[in-house]
Order: C-alpha cells, then structure tokens, then sequence
C-alpha cells in the first residue's frame, strides 16, 4: 500500500514537472512567434475554405478568385480544403478540424444543403464566424452563421424565363434540364423559372442531367426522338448541360439557336463562345467572382462589427451572340 | 429427399427444342424478359418507337435503337472486363476513375498538339489505352502479389484514378476538336452507330480468347477455388494480373467512347459510379460476385438493359426526383427473379407440365406422382 502511496506522489509530482516544463516552453513559443509575426508587418488572418473542388467551369472560376482574393499580400493565410469527390462527410471533416486547429474565420462552400446544424453550433461555441459562399444551407438558419454571399439564383432564372417569355409571345414546348434534385441552386433555379414562365409555355419533361455535358447530350436526344423534334425550347440549369444539347440538337439534323433555343445560367467562357457562334441563344451570368465582397464581410466580422446576413451578387445576362463577343475577351472564367 | 433422376433429364428431345430449353434455363432469361419489357411499354407509348429513318441533314441512321446501342457500348466495355474480375473472386471498383482518366489522356493530348488528324486520334486513343492498362497493372500486382484485397485496391485506385484525372486537366474540364476522334462515339459505318461495332467486336475478340482456350476454365478454377487451381497447375498470379489488366483497357476504351461523344472530358463526372453500372450488368447477367462461373453473354445483355432502361426513363418522361427509385425498383425485380430460391419455385410450380410426351414412367417423388395422375 505505502509503496504504492509514494510511487502515486512521485508519479503526481513528475507531472506537475512535466506539466510546468510544457508551460514555459509553451508561451517561450508563442512569445517567439509574436514578436516574429510582429517583425513582418502584423500577423496573417488564417481562414479555412471548406470547398466543392473541381466541379466545372464555373466552380473552378470561383474558387480560384475566393484563393487569388484572400493572399498572403492582403495578409490572410488561406487553408483551401476541397470535398472529395463532392462527399459531405469530407466537408464535415474538414470543417471540424479547421475548428480544432482554431482559424479565424471558415468559409463554407456547401456540397449539400442539409446537415451543418452541429458543426456550425460547435464554430460558434469556438466564436469562430462561418461565411457562406455560393450554396446556402437548409434550414436556413440566419444565426448559425454570419452570412451568405451568393448571386441570386431565384432572380437570375426568372430573368432567363422572362426571355422567354418575350421570345415565345405564342407560347412553345419546353424542357428543363436541371442540376441533381436536392441541391438548393436547384431548386432556386426551378423556383425563379416557375414562377416567372407564361401559363401558354408547355413544359414536356424536366430530367435531371447531373450537370454533365454527355447526360444532357444523351438525355435530350431521346427527349427529342419522344416528341419528334418539336421541341422549341431548353432551360439548361448550367452551361455544360445546355452545350450537350447543342451537341443533341445537331446530331438530330436540326440546328441550334433557329430550331431550338437553348438557354443557359453560369456565363462561363465555353458558353459565351457557343453563343457568339449562335449555338446557344441566352446565357445568363451567375457572378463567381465576389472574393472582394468576401474579404470585407470577413474583415467586419472579425473586428465586431454587425454583416448582413444575406448579399446578392450582382449577375449580368447575354442575350445576342454579339453581347457575347463583346464580353468574351474580358472573361475571367 | 430420396427422389430419383428427374424425369425430364431422360427424355429424348430434338435439337431445337433442347436450344430453346438451354436459353430459357440461362440465369440471364429474366434479363432478355425485361428487356422486351421494357421496349413493349416504350411501343406502348409510341408505336413508331422500333422506327429507324435516315435523317435527311446529316445523313446518319437515327432511331431510338440507334440510341441505345450507342449508351450500351461503354458499359459494355466495362461489363465485360468486370465479368472476367468478378470471375476471380475480385472486383474492380476503379474502372469509372480509370475511364475518367483515360478521356483525361486523350483530351489533354489532343487539346496540346491541336492535332485533328487521323494520326492525332490514333496517337491519343493509344497514349489513354496504354496509361489505362498501367493503372490495371498496378491493382493486379497489388492483388495477386502483394495479396491485397481487390475491394481495397480498386477502391483506392478508384479514388487516386480520380484524383489523377483532375491533376492531368488541372481540374478543368477539357475539350480537343479532332473530327476522327469524333467519328469514334458519333459516327456510322454501314448504319450501325461505330461505338457499337468496335465494342461489339472486342466483345467477339475477348470472347474467342476466353472460350476458344482454356484461358476461361483456368479463370473459373480461380474463382472457383485458388488453392486446387494452384494445385493444379494454374499460375493464378499471371492470370489474376491479366485479367486486371484487360478490366483496364476496357475501362480505358470506354471512356474514349463517352469522352468522344461530347469531345469533353469531365473530369468530376466522366464514368462517376460506371462502375455501379458494370456491376449491375454483370448481376444481371447471371455471373455471380462470388466468382466463379460466368457469363460473357449475359454481362452484354445487362449493358443493353441498363441502356435501354436509362433511355426508357427519359422516354416516358419519368420525373427526375423518381428515376433512381424506377431504376432501382426494375433491377430489385430481375435480380430477385434470379435469385435461386425464386427460380426454384417456379421449376416447382412448372415442372409438371414440362414434359410434353409423358412416356415415362410416374417418379416416386410425391408432389409431382399426384399432379401427373391428375393431369392423365
């Protein structure tokens, strides 16, 4: 008993030891590392960004400016961590270990809507602001997080219906191509057109093409085979869905832009040249690059201050192939 | 049960109806059933659905059949190298990344040389096949020397496939316009769509190599049993690296194919889950996963079914949020009516009336002595 007492208080004292030792050790670190990270000219905002990773165009346009905007020259360290293979649970990973690593802020870019109650409650609790960027999540709970930066999908597929509202003033038969069904972007994107289309506009069939370039291809060729061509008209939730069935639409012998109007949403370079070729008719821009609008959100929201909880970014739309050659030197992305 | 020799086994039958038993008694019958099914409901819905017209601009055979013998092709491809993979007790859950990477390849290729020759196709269909047969080299070493298992090599070939697509494109997806390369996935020679025509005649190929050698019976006895097959004298490491290896051309030349179609290799959705597609057609086909047997026929069949099912879903303007609920459900019901028990109840239940000149005499076993004296 006595022997083991007294190897209990030896044992307890080393670690008080240890304990002490790691102490000093510890703040003769961090006391090194102010003083370092005062020497070059104040310390560097570490941020992690949770992201999709490459997806399409537009994504990449996007995550690209959100990395060249928050450099190490307009002092932030930018930890960029990109979902693999779009998986949630990866993205959920990532989230939690930015928060143990204790980052300054976390920029989320959300694979899917649902699901981020409880790590965003842990980033609270670490006081730790989280900054949605592109895909909002659902609930939509405001006080989970600081604020959402997206373009505003619900607006930018109503103007693209009222396009086609103006086009078609005697109505047509239409098809939707649309994004996976549960994402948000899709159903906004549904949403805004829905409600904006004309009641003399027949939609035949809405199918999912996965955002894929050869779906759309294969799935609006059969489309037209059910209907036998007449089709007048595509809602292509994204440029490369809408490009496949340009492809579709020829192979059919018919010709793009005349037999069927394609409209697109994103702006992406490849869909800007397709429609100054005339092969798509209506592109409209969703806006990738608000990486400034992110750093000022950040900034007041790392200083204290109240950010709004939702900013739209403002988008632009092409309606002619000559808006289209216009804009096409000058595109980012 | 003491039951004798079936009576059916002993009766003399001629050669065409042995033909028709032999086709019906295939595990892939319920496959072809389902098949007809489904091009029966598409007929119902348009009665021209079976029409092939020539179109008048472009010149080509156009036609929903067209259509779906083209989709067929690359999952073609990919069924018949996991055909041979499952055959050896494996899987190859990599052939969706390595089809990604070698559109990847041949993209990223033509795109830099801006080659639109016939010699620019040839060169980047043979630069992808080739890195595709490395990456298939790599999980056959790995699974019959190293001695991994194949569901954990090929999951991580599957994830670094990927991954590799991505930094040969630099995450971009890309495009190349070489019209040879095109004709590959969206031309016709003597009507019939060219995807189908090459794949259907590296099915043939593959298949003489198979059958028309003891390659297919070494590849069984594998399955079947590695120790015996060793003590046999089969070098199962040979073998089983082959076959890894062929599972990645295929998989190579189908992404060729799907690449071609749209002359864009996607790199995040290019052959995403084709390998789920393989495996369905193999399922369907009636080769088992636990290796062994299979069948190179019945693996064809399920790529034309699975096309003809994701075509039909279109067709019949299924709602999206339903389609992978449709699609789950038709492939729930083959694979049960494969299932041996469910097959085995329905010999049951047809048994009796198979014999259609009942010569011989009433068998001891129960159930049928009372039908038979029912039915004479």
């Amino acid at each position: 008993m006595s022997k083991t007492a007294s190897f209990r208080a030896f044992a307890g004292i080393a670690l008080v030891g240890a304990m002490a030792l790691g102490i000093t050790a510890c703040s003769g670190g961090s006391s090194a590392e102010s003083t370092g990270a005062a020497g070059s000219d104040g310390e560097l905002t570490t941020i992690g960004f949770v992201a999709v990773g490459p997806e399409g165009g537009w994504r990449t346009a996007n995550e690209q400016n959100i990395q060249d905007s928050f450099s190490k020259e307009n002092g932030f360290d930018l930890k960029y961590a990109p979902a693999t293979n779009g998986d949630q649970n990866s993205q959920i990973t990532a989230f939690t270990s930015f928060i143990d690593e204790g980052v300054d802020a976390i920029l989320l870019s959300a694979t899917e809507a649902t699901g981020w109650e409880s790590v965003l409650e842990r980033a609270q609790e670490a006081e730790i602001p989280v900054v949605l960027l592109d895909r909002g999540i659902e609930p939509n709970d405001t006080s989970l997080y600081t604020s959402h930066i997206a373009p505003d999908n619900v607006g930018i597929s109503a103007s693209a219906a009222e396009w086609a509202n103006a086009q078609f003033p005697d109505g047509a038969n239409y098809v939707v191509l649309e994004g996976p069904p549960g994402l948000s972007v899709v159903n906004d994107r549904n949403k805004g057109w829905d409600e904006t289309i004309d009641a003399n506009m027949k939609k035949l069939e809405s199918q999912s093409a996965n955002w894929s370039t050869e779906e759309a291809k294969s799935v609006f060729e059969t489309i037209l085979k059910a209907n036998n061509n007449d089709v007048q008209l595509v809602f292509a939730q994204n440029d490369e869905m809408g490009l496949g069935a340009a492809l579709a639409v020829e192979e059919a012998g018919l010709k793009p832009g005349t037999d069927v109007k394609i409209i697109t949403i994103d702006g992406t370079k490849a869909a800007l040249t397709a429609l100054s070729e005339g092969r798509l008719s209506f592109v409209a821009e969703y806006n990738p690059l608000f990486g400034d609008t992110a750093i000022d959100v950040v900034k007041s929201a790392l200083a204290g201050e109240t950010v709004e909880s939702d900013i739209v970014v403002p988008s632009v739309t092409f309606d002619s192939p000559e808006a289209a050659t216009e804009a096409l030197p000058t595109r980012q992305f | 049960m003491s039951a004798p020799t079936p009576p059916r086994a002993s009766i003399p039958r001629s050669g065409a109806r042995q033909f028709a038993v032999s086709v019906v008694r295939q595990p892939y019958i319920w496959a072809v059933v389902a098949l007809l099914l489904l091009i029966v409901i598409n007929l119902i819905k348009d009665p021209g659905y079976l029409g092939i017209s020539v179109n008048a601009t472009t010149g080509n055979l156009s036609g929903n059949v067209i259509d779906i013998l083209r989709a067929s092709a690359p999952i073609m491809m990919i069924a018949i190298g996991m055909t041979l993979v499952i055959a050896t007790r494996g899987i190859d859950l990599s052939v969706g990344s390595v089809m990604a990477v070698s559109g990847a390849v041949s993209m990223e290729f033509m795109n830099s040389s801006g080659d639109g020759s016939v010699g620019g196709a040839i060169l980047a269909a043979a630069f992808a096949i080739g890195i595709s047969a490395v990456l298939g080299a790599v999980n056959g070493v790995l699974v019959s020397i190293v001695g991994l298992q194949p569901f954990i090599t090929t999951l991580i070939t599957m994830l670094a496939g990927r991954g590799l697509a991505k930094v040969i494109t630099s995450g971009q997806n890309t495009s190349a316009s070489n019209e040879p390369f095109r004709w590959i996935a969206n031309g016709t020679v003597f009507g019939f769509p060219v995807v189908f025509v090459i794949g259907a005649v590296i099915v043939a190929i593959v298949a003489v190599l198979i059958r028309r050698t003891a390659l297919g019976l070494m590849i069984e006895s594998i399955g079947i049993n590695p120790k015996a097959a060793r003590m046999a004298g089969i070098r199962p490491i040979g073998i089983l690296i082959s076959v890894y290896i062929v599972s990645g051309i295929l998989a190579g030349i189908a992404g060729i194919f799907s690449t071609a179609s749209v002359m864009t290799v996607e790199v995040a959705k290019t052959g995403l889950s084709a390998e789920m597609d393989a495996i369905l057609a193999v399922v369907i086909g009636g080769t088992s996963l636990a290796g062994g047997k299979f069948s190179l026929t019945g693996s064809v069949i399920g790529a034309l079914l699975i096309a003809t099912l994701d075509k039909t879903i279109v067709f019949l303007a299924i709602p999206s949020s339903a389609t992978p609920a449709f699609k789950a459900l038709v492939i729930v019901v083959i694979c049960l009516l494969q299932s041996r028990r469910v097959r085995a109840l329905f010999n049951q239940r047809r048994a009796p009336r198979t014999p259609s000149a009942p010569t011989a005499p009433a068998p001891t076993a129960p159930r049928t002595t009372r039908k038979e004296t029912v039915s004479a």
